[in-house]
């Protein structure tokens, strides 16, 4: 019976051994443990022995399979880590092809800057705020200071709707229709679409601009000069130069241009900045007490600023962009710059 | 506003360079556009003599020029045909680059060696256009610079004026602010009227009937005057501003106007009827002819400057036909007022005359300077065209006014500015600007009484004096602070996050966002197929469009996005999916603003994938766009979802378009482009559309559906083929299956449709999936069969289905 069971291992060692699939080798573990299996025969034959022979065997047949299992089990794992190995040796494909997707479309760079610029105004306190397009001459002009026959007017051609409605000119009227809702403190930006009776080369007829009004107590010209120094340094780089000159606006006292440092040319002087380094960017000024006055805020109390500046200035300049007509084509090949 | 350096260099004192006088300008508030160096980089342009002058032998209009530099005889080829032997030229020499950017070289011309060029005026930029070549007067010594030579070097500097100075309408007033800059002060030119005759009250006199209009008139009567052509020195100033020369007596008044900014205008005396003039609004009706030979309807708003029997001018616009200074005239009148600024707009306005006077007038000239203007105009005609100035200046100034008077509390302008700038500084800031100042103090505190001269109307309020102060303080030395208030968090409103989310979930689907004019062509609904009566065809009119491509405000995105589609096609981008998010305008009852509601509407063509080795060509259909707008729908929740046929847009193919609700609000609607309407935006293929209301769609939409626990436990799935009529749609049968009322129902989806072999005509199948899941245990075969059975039974029941 040792014998037996010494010379079954040896067989089965021998047969795992040369087991070369998954299903050779299970079937090499019904021959010895399955129900007919040898192992299985010689446990049933136990029976027919001797009282004191039979814990000897029966320790040595638990030995036996002990060791089948363990052998078992060793060749499972080298044939399994061999199929996963080959298949892996076989399983190749060109990486470089391109992946299969659906592409994402993409923003007018009007929305990027639009939405570029909010944020960054949202972050130092300046909600959104809006209004209509087409617009009462009042919001547009009367409240801002330009009165009819003023030849302030003549700064900004103007659509009409009738006597007394116009497309609107400037987001400006925003800063009213803001003002009017409540009392200060009030740290508002107004992007939108502005017309102007102008196309050329350099005009459009419609167009964007960001409108930016802030009012409270003891608020100063130098206020106004270090929230629009931190736009141009937080949007177009911190070592960009900016500078304020006088300027003239009916809604604002003092006014002010707001020049950066040419993004091309690094001020050195090219044909973008005419040679001076300098680009004009935005408009700005302290609020003007006849529109405080306007909007029921008292002048003596509280004081502002406000500023605006075109989308698509600042977008060509960001981007690079050459030609002010592009934003308005919307030509796919421009589109998917961005 | 042109200056030129050498102009002002005349009536004020500065050491400033041309280029930082333009810095220096430009940071005052006068922002100099552009600065042309005449003459600069022009040296060697020398003054040479023709030593003689031969035809070319083989060319006729050529001659062949030999000509003395100074230091040496050269060849020069000319095509000109005023220059004689012995004239002194212009030569440029090699080398010389001309303004223009035109490079003279060293060259052979039909056969003769030139060795530079004779230059004209034009170009020399010295004037517009010139006839020949340009001959210098023969006292210039030979190779010296021409620019230099005719003293003619000088900077034209354009400045971009706001319209709140008028001031600096003229030589003088840029030198007033050059003045305060440089911390000296202007001369003016002398003048000295030399009077003989008659004195001109004894002959004419002045009535100023609306003096409400006309505050002030002076004039002067000048006798015996020759009209003729004006002295070059004349002609070179009013050219170095922009201004033509036309003759003796009206360049006066040009040069006048230029270098102290106030208009005049010279009448010829013996045309003005009654020799006398009346100032006086208009007759209404009344027709005038202006100088330019155009008649005008005047009404009774409009001031005319009239003679014994009607008018003569326009005032401060336009002179009259009536009496224009001609070759014949020999007495003058010459008229020096002041108008009012309002009158003079609203009459140039409505007639759309824009001259140098009216833009003067209209943005306020100076009242004291008409006398001034009118003395000096009255020197240099004398000068120029020989007459005799009449003793006597009329001056009809009934009112005269006084001068604007305004506090100054510094301390003031220091909260306002964030800078602290003393008393006495601003003090002698305003007086740098020749404003008078008398400062008082008042307790601790100082108070600035500042009287205005009348050349700055724009100076009012205290606060426009602050901005003096800025101003020629310089804002560059205004500290940088930020403001002292709390930064207060800022959230975009529900609606401005929605209007995000929405062109978020665009571009994830592929779609590139276009931005279109708001106004359009009214002939778009045309196009559109739109009916008569369509709302859509009442639109917001332009009164004054620059086309009439853009003479209404759209009513629809649909017409430009299928455009901006067509244009795309046309430049062979061939997969397009595009959208566009903006307002609409529709006409408000009564006399309300238009309502402008947001829409987004998109348009999809071509292939349905990008190029790819492993993606088909098949191109988009209406199920592309539908599943597109199912899931813009179903990220903002939309419930109660419907789809039907009944949207009557007649530019949407009838049999592929659908209207979609939610319940019973419409929110747009969807299809294919219709083939009409295809051929006439130009789409060589066909295209799909939506058009979808954002207010709608934000007014029904939900932030979020509401948290529902997860099973632990595992969900199978049933499918089941139905056999249908045709007739019945996908959405009804998935409604009637969504009202069953089963047990554990956790999804369903329809998956196939099919007709065709094995299915009888009028029939469809419609394969569905029903998958069940419960939260409490693992479903038993029996429990998902009695489920699906009842589904299966109830479908059968009620929409005549069969199973297959």
């Amino acid at each position: 019976m040792k014998d037996k069971l010494e010379q079954l291992l040896a067989t089965a060692t021998t047969q795992i051994g040369e087991a070369g699939t998954e299903a050779q080798l299970q079937s090499v573990r019904v021959s010895v443990l399955g129900k007919k299996g040898d192992l299985t025969d010689i446990m049933k034959g136990m029976r027919d022995l001797s009282p004191e022979e039979r814990p000897q065997v029966g320790a040595l047949a638990n030995e036996v399979k002990d060791r089948f299992e363990e052998l078992f089990a060793k060749r499972l794992d080298a044939l399994r880590e061999s199929d996963i190995a080959q298949r892996l040796s076989q399983e190749k494909i060109d990486i470089t092809l391109p992946g299969s997707t659906s592409v994402a479309g993409r923003k007018h760079p009007i929305t990027l800057v639009t939405e570029e610029i909010t944020e960054l105004f949202a972050s130092m306190g300046f909600g959104v705020a809006e209004g209509p397009e087409v617009e009462q001459d009042f919001y547009n002009f009367e409240a801002l200071n330009i009165p009819k026959d003023h030849p302030a007017r003549d700064m900004q051609d103007t659509f009409y709707v009738d006597d007394e409605t116009v497309l609107r000119t400037h987001t400006s009227p925003v800063q009213i229709r803001t003002m009017l809702k409540g009392q200060p403190p009030v740290r508002i930006i107004a992007p939108g679409t502005v017309y102007r009776r102008d196309s050329d080369i350099t005009h459009s007829p419609m167009f964007h601009q960001v409108e930016g009004l802030l009012v409270d107590k003891n608020v100063t010209f130098g206020d106004l000069k270090g929230i629009l120094t931190t736009f141009v340094h937080e949007y177009f780089g911190k070592n960009i130069g900016v500078r304020f000159r006088p300027s003239f606006f009916p809604f604002t006292e003092p006014s002010a241009e707001v020049d950066m440092q040419c993004v091309i040319c690094k001020g050195k002087g090219c044909r973008v900045c005419s040679q001076t380094g300098w680009l004009e960017i935005l408009g700005s000024g302290m609020v003007d007490p006849e529109v405080f006055k306007s909007v029921d805020y008292d002048p003596t109390v509280y004081s502002g600023f406000a500023f605006g500046m075109g989308i698509e200035r600042i977008a060509m300049l960001k981007y690079g962009v050459n030609d002010l007509r592009l934003f308005f084509e919307n030509d796919v090949r421009f589109l998917r710059q961005f | 506003m042109i200056v030129s350096y050498k102009w002002l260099k005349e009536l004020v004192d500065f050491d400033f360079t041309p280029e930082e006088l333009a810095h220096k300008l430009t940071m005052v508030g006068l922002e100099v556009e552009s600065c042309e160096l005449i003459g600069g980089g022009l040296d060697t342009v020398v003054v040479a003599r023709l030593e003689s002058v031969e035809k070319h032998p083989d060319a006729d209009k050529l001659t062949v020029c030999q000509v003395n530099n100074g230091t040496e005889t050269v060849q020069v080829v000319c095509g000109a045909t005023n220059h004689t032997t012995g004239d002194l030229v212009a030569l440029a020499q090699p080398g010389t680059v001309l303004p223009g950017d035109f490079k003279i070289k060293k060259s052979k011309i039909r056969g003769q060696v030139s060795f530079g060029m004779l230059c004209s005026e034009s170009e020399l930029a010295l004037s517009e256009e010139s006839a020949g070549i340009l001959i210098l007067p023969a006292d210039l010594a030979l190779g010296t610079p021409v620019f230099e030579a005719m003293g003619l070097t000088d900077a034209r500097m354009e400045i971009g004026l706001t319209p709140n100075r008028p001031d600096c309408l003229s030589q003088l007033g840029v030198a007033r602010e050059i003045a305060a800059l440089a911390g000296t002060s202007i001369h003016l030119p002398e003048v000295q009227v030399e009077e003989a005759g008659t004195p001109a009250a004894d002959e004419t006199s002045v009535d100023i009937q609306d003096s409400d209009l006309c505050p002030r008139y002076t004039a002067r009567l000048i006798r015996g005057v020759k009209i003729g052509p004006s002295p070059s020195w004349m002609v070179r100033r009013l050219e170095a501003v922009g201004q033509r020369s036309v003759n003796n007596v009206v360049d006066v008044t040009n040069y006048v106007l230029m270098e102290l900014g106030h208009p005049l205008h010279a009448f010829d005396y013996n045309l003005l009827r009654g020799r006398r003039i009346v100032v006086k609004r208009a007759g209404e009706g009344e027709a005038f002819t202006t100088l330019d030979d155009q008649v005008r309807s005047m009404t009774a708003n409009d001031l005319m400057i009239c003679d014994g029997e009607g008018s003569v001018a326009l005032a401060g616009i336009m002179g009259g036909q009536n009496s224009e200074v001609g070759e014949e005239t020999v007495d003058i009148l010459l008229e020096s007022a002041w108008f009012n600024p309002i009158a003079i707009r609203r009459t140039s306005k409505r007639l759309g005359m824009h001259t140098e006077a009216s833009h003067r007038f209209e943005r306020g000239a100076d009242i004291d300077m008409a006398p001034v203007a009118l003395d000096r105009a009255a020197q240099l005609i004398a000068e120029l065209a020989g007459g005799q100035v009449a003793p006597g200046v009329i001056d009809a100034y009934p009112a005269p006014l006084q001068p604007q008077m305004i506090e100054l509390h510094p301390e003031k302008a220091v909260d306002l500015l964030g800078v602290q700038i003393s008393a006495g500084e601003m003090k002698s800031l305003l007086e740098g600007i020749e404003l008078k100042v008398d400062m008082q103090e008042e307790g601790s505190e100082a108070v600035l009484n500042v009287a205005v001269p009348s050349f700055r109307p724009d100076l009012e309020r205290e606060v426009d004096l602050i901005e003096e102060v800025a101003r020629l303080y310089g804002y560059d030395r205004i500290p940088t602070t930020m403001p002292q208030g709390p930064i207060l968090p800022q959230q975009a409103t529900r609606r401005q996050k929605k209007v995000r989310k929405a062109r978020d979930l665009m571009v994830a689907a592929g779609f590139d966002e276009a931005v279109n004019y708001s106004f359009i062509s009214p002939t778009a609904w045309d196009r559109l197929l739109l009916a008569e009566d369509d709302p859509r065809r009442t639109n917001v009119k332009v009164l004054n469009p620059l086309t009439e491509e853009q003479s209404v405000m759209r009513t629809s995105l649909v017409p430009s996005l299928l455009e901006t589609a067509s244009r795309n096609l046309a430049y062979r981008t061939l997969d397009l999916r595009l959208f566009e998010m903006r307002p609409v305008f529709r006409v408000a009852p009564e006399n309300d603003l238009p309502v402008e509601t947001l829409r987004l509407a998109g348009v999809m063509t071509g292939r349905r994938y990008s190029d790819g080795w492993a993606q088909s060509d098949d191109t988009v259909d209406f199920y592309d766009l539908k599943g597109a707008v199912e899931n813009l729908l179903a990220s903002f929740l939309v419930e109660r979802l419907q789809w039907d046929t009944d949207h009557g847009e007649p530019y949407l193919h009838p049999g592929k378009s659908a209207r979609i609700l939610s319940g019973k609000k419409v929110l747009g609607i969807l299809g294919e482009v219709h083939p009409k309407v295809q051929q006439a935006f130009e789409l060589d293929r066909p295209a799909y559309l939506f058009d979808l209301d954002m207010d709608v769609l934000f007014d029904v939409c939900r932030d979020f559906g509401g948290f529902q626990p997860l099973s632990r436990f595992p969900g199978v799935h049933r499918d089941s083929a139905l056999l249908v009529d045709e007739a019945v749609t996908a959405q009804e049968l998935l409604q009637t299956l969504k009202g069953i009322k089963v047990r554990d129902m956790e999804g369903i989806s329809l998956f196939d449709v099919y007709t065709g072999k094995g299915i009888p005509e009028g029939k469809k199948s419609l394969a569905i999936r029903v998958s069940y899941r419960s939260a409490e245990k693992t479903l038993t075969d029996d429990d998902v069969r009695a489920a699906h059975d009842k589904i299966v039974r109830v479908l059968c029941e009620k929409m005549g289905a069969e199973i297959r």
